[in-house]
């Protein structure tokens, strides 16, 4: 197997995703005695190109898919599918993410599961916890959040369909009033603002 | 996945869980049966779920180091070590090798403990009591070791940013050796009882199959991967901590008898190498372990002001016992992350059941449930002991005692 | 029958009930501590399932909505009955059975299944699917052991009705000519191999490891048992001590009816209190191979496992028994 370094992979999935592609980097990182090094590869894509990349990226090594990750940046949501090419051979395993973002008026990303079976689980996370809608996907049922859990509220939202705070039990509530945390403590900053 | 021959008999379904025997941790799992066989498998987690994440995004970094320990009760080093390492790439903090090596040895002690545990379960799940005891009695060795070397049992609390918080220092080490030794001799004992013993062989030979192509597909991580030919080992793929200074092979079950069948027996096979693999590397760490300080940043306020800068993102990964365990972190300039995605090993592994079980008996259910090593993370914590008559120890109590405890293991 | 012998079954009843189900329970005391020593634990104290019994009777007696509750109450009464019965056909050293002349080998076969039959309608009538497919197993297991045990039986029919005794199919008949002695060098290999089938169908009967696949506490959550507390499921478990007993004294009776009185030349009360004290001890030993040292070495079987011990391997094993034991006597 001829191995591709980080910069190769951005120029393969740079022309995969054509004028899609927004952005590269890639980082390194050492830990231990010798000085080996980690690597990963960043990719911040358009949602179209999601999938012609990752038939790419599949292309050149079956990528075992770490997770989705998820993050709510405001005005858009970004989701980052952590990817790992090359295991198997000692120290030259790549990380490549593909970061989409997605704007919160349409949180709406092709399903991958046709490609790797395994992000169901991931998927299925995304659409309860953030309000993704994945298009196409098998098995659309929740995943974690219970079945009497209130429809419209995300818990990994930091808007207003976010868990609101009368959802939220306070320890120091069942009679350890010592235990109350000082006023404004606990709140994100987009909570402290409000 | 495999196909299933359909007979015109009425299947009926039949819940097991949140709550069962068969089952350490509340999952729920539906199954259309057909007499004793399987035919379809359907599973439900989330009975348990904390919302860690959500409470992490309202805490400092500092604070999310103990709640990440948190997450599991086995893994106690390695959600903690994964956050960390995700901060210290946001953050730039370059962590000393001889805290390095200290992570490795408590992440492979770890692992010892954990893969101990697993196998008493494991022979619990088939009825054989006695192959249990015997790993657990050997574990409690392990524990009564971590908690030498850390002052605790199950939540270590030895990883912080930038570094560990205790030193092993050169007076620990001959108690490790003998412990070490300890576990060389016992190996031997269990892996015997494991691999040699006909009844488990009856029970675990071609039971629960995962095939290569399914290991591949469904991303599951750590031994099940392993177990079907998957060479795929965080310590070895990804150069981290002490383990990038060493030579691994990731562990499969071809390497004790020449083939690789994807079952449950083959799933026993890694986890009782990877306990030999593991002797082996703490005793390459102890030896090699270099010199330095052992945290970054002793300063807290000084560490909190730090990361309070930080911009970035990141992801920190460790193989946990049961698999690759992914931390992503987003720092802002603010106090608390933008961004924190827990991926535990257990995650990954889940959807790898339902080809596991579809097809086999319904006797099965507990071993091959048990063989990916399911970790769903308990909520409970509790802490009233009731002992003869009506006493309840207080937290401060029990917290009194186990200290004791711990002084009386350190002074011999 | 006259009045005094009505008392005499009576008042013996009683006694063989009480003896049945103390001693089950004593048994049962000493096995969990011999596993537990064995599994280097501590273990509870010998009269545990004393306390367990005396809490069991004291805890609510919870019946399901959607079981039946009249076959659901039923069914460990008539397990505890018939696992008692069947000790009024057994020698117990050398006490004749209370029914002697009555009942004989083959009887006591048909008996045995009924303390497994009601466990059954009990599983079915309690409305639960892990009691459900609990039964099932249990069923199955019992066709399963039947096999062994029968042919087991038939080789000792068969011997005795070849001897020409009289009754040759009493157990008093089998106690007063002990196999080993009517048999050769052949036949003692036989009887040998029956002897080892018997004491591996035992723990099948028992619903112990690696054979206790229908109540599989990790499977089933106890499946049979799964829905029976307090006072119910205190008299299952009295009618497994008892039929504990009365499995090993069957195995005693047929292999060891030897007495210590005859050797040692003992006046008639305290050879009997020797010979019940040789008797305890014997069923120790029945009870220690077959019970607690199986338990502690093995996993649990499947039930497609339980039946290919059962009919290949030990069908086999029994078969091969009765053939040398035939052969046997036709050489002689």
């Amino acid at each position: 197997m001829k191995m591709l370094a980080p910069q190769e992979i951005v120029d393969v999935l740079k022309e995969a995703a054509g004028d899609a592609f927004k952005e590269a980097r890639c980082t390194e990182w050492a830990e231990g005695v010798k000085g080996n090094k980690s690597r990963q590869v960043w990719i911040r894509l358009d949602r179209k190109a999601l999938r012609p990349a990752l038939k790419r990226l599949i292309e050149i090594h079956f990528p075992h898919l770490g997770v989705i990750s998820c993050t709510d940046l405001g005005e858009e949501v970004e989701l980052l599918y952590h990817l790992f090419v090359y295991y198997g051979v000692p120290h030259s395993e790549i990380m490549v993410t593909l970061a989409v973002s997605l704007p919160k008026t349409d949180l709406s990303i092709p399903t991958i599961t046709d490609l790797i079976p395994g992000a169901l689980v991931s998927e299925r996370e995304k659409q309860e916890m953030m309000g993704i809608r994945v298009e196409n996907i098998p098995d659309g049922r929740r995943m974690f959040l219970p079945d009497d859990f209130p429809e419209g509220v995300y818990p990994w939202r930091k808007d207003a369909t976010g868990i609101p705070s009368d959802m939220v039990k306070e320890l120091w509530t069942t009679g350890r009033e010592n235990l109350k945390p000082p006023e404004g403590a606990g709140a994100t900053e987009e909570e402290k603002k409000e | 996945m495999k196909t299933l021959e359909i007979k015109k008999t009425a299947p009926y379904t039949t819940q097991i869980g949140p709550a069962h025997p068969a089952l350490k941790e509340p999952v729920m799992f539906t199954f259309e049966l057909e007499g004793e066989r399987i035919r379809k498998a359907d599973f439900a987690p989330g009975k348990a779920h904390r919302g860690i994440e959500w409470m992490g995004l309202r805490r400092n970094c500092v604070q999310i180091v103990y709640l990440a320990e948190r997450i599991c009760g086995i893994c106690g080093i390695t959600h903690s070590l994964s956050f960390c390492r995700a901060i210290e790439q946001v953050a730039q903090i370059q962590v000393s090798n001889r805290a390095h090596y200290i992570r490795t040895i408590v992440g492979e002690l770890e692992r010892i403990h954990s893969h101990l545990l697993w196998a008493g379960v494991a022979a619990h799940e088939l009825g054989f009591d006695s192959a249990f005891y015997l790993a657990w009695r050997v574990r409690e060795n392990v524990m009564d070791l971590l908690e030498y070397l850390t002052g605790n049992r199950v939540h270590y609390a030895i990883i912080q940013i930038g570094g560990v918080r205790r030193d092993i220092t050169p007076d620990m080490v001959p108690k490790i050796e003998e412990s070490l030794k300890f576990f060389e001799g016992v190996y031997g004992k269990l892996a015997s009882i494991f691999l040699d013993d006909t009844t488990i062989q009856m029970r675990c030979r071609d039971c629960g199959v995962l095939t290569p192509e399914e290991a591949l597909k469904l991303c599951p991580v750590g031994p099940t991967a392993r177990a079907s030919g998957v060479r795929k080992d965080v310590r070895v793929d990804h150069p981290y901590a002490a383990y990038a200074d060493l030579e691994l092979q990731p562990v499969t079950p071809d390497q004790l008898t020449g083939e690789i069948r994807g079952d449950v027996y083959d799933r026993i096979i890694v986890r009782l190498l990877e306990v030999k693999q593991s002797i082996g590397i703490i005793r390459q760490c102890l030896a090699q372990m270099p010199d330095g300080p052992i945290l970054a940043v002793p300063k807290m306020a000084l560490l909190l002001a730090q990361l309070k800068k930080a911009e970035g993102e990141a992801v920190g990964r460790h193989e946990a016992p049961r698999g690759e365990v992914m931390h992503y972190v987003r720092m802002g300039k603010q106090e608390s992350p933008v961004a924190w995605k827990v991926k535990a090993s257990s995650y990954s592994n889940y959807m790898s059941w339902v080809p596991m079980l579809e097809g086999e008996q319904v006797a099965d259910i507990p071993i091959i449930v048990a063989s990916i090593d399911p970790c769903i993370s308990c909520t409970d914590r509790v802490t009233i002991v009731g002992d003869q008559g009506a006493q309840v120890w207080t937290k401060e109590e029990l917290h009194r005692l186990s200290v004791e405890k711990t002084r009386q293991l350190q002074l011999g | 029958m006259n009045i005094g012998n009505l008392i005499m079954v009576v008042v013996g009843t009683g006694a063989m009930a009480l003896f049945g189900i103390v001693a089950g329970l004593f048994y049962m005391g000493i096995d969990r501590v011999l596993v537990a020593r064995m599994q280097a634990r501590i273990g509870p104290p010998l009269r545990q399932p004393f306390i367990d019994m005396a809490k069991l009777m004291t805890k609510q007696n919870i019946v399901p909505a959607n079981a039946i509750p009249w076959l659901f109450n039923a069914a460990p009464l008539v397990a505890l009955a018939s696992s008692i019965s069947i000790m009024l056909y057994i020698p117990l050293g050398s006490f004749a059975p209370i029914f002697r002349g009555y009942g004989d080998l083959i009887l006591i076969v048909y008996l045995l299944v009924i303390p497994a039959l009601a466990m059954v309608v009990g599983g079915l009538a309690s409305g639960s699917p892990y009691a459900t497919i609990g039964a099932q197993r249990e069923m199955v297991t019992m066709i399963s052991y039947e096999l062994p045990l029968a042919t087991t039986i038939i080789a000792f029919a068969w011997k005795y009705a070849q001897l020409g005794l009289d009754n040759p199919f009493s157990l008093a008949t089998v106690a007063a000519t002990p196999i080993w002695s009517q048999v050769g060098p052949l036949g003692f290999v036989g009887c040998l191999l029956l002897l080892v089938t018997m004491i591996l169908v035992t723990p099948g009967e028992l619903g112990k490891i690696p054979f206790d696949t229908p109540e599989a506490e990790t499977e089933l959550a106890g499946g049979l048992l799964v829905e029976y507390s307090g006072r119910n499921l205190a008299l299952f478990y009295l009618s497994l001590g008892v039929k504990a007993i009365v499995l090993t004294a069957v195995v005693v009776a047929l292999f060891f009816p030897y007495n210590l009185s005859s050797y040692l030349a003992m006046s008639a009360l305290p050879a009997r209190l020797v010979d019940g004290a040789f008797f305890l001890v014997k069923i120790f030993v029945i009870m220690f191979f077959s019970v607690s040292l199986i338990r502690i070495a093995m996993a649990r079987f499947r039930i497609t496992q339980v039946v290919d011990v059962y009919w290949k391997y030990l069908g086999a094993l029994s078969l091969v028994g009765l053939i040398l034991v035939m052969v046997d006597s036709f050489i002689r």
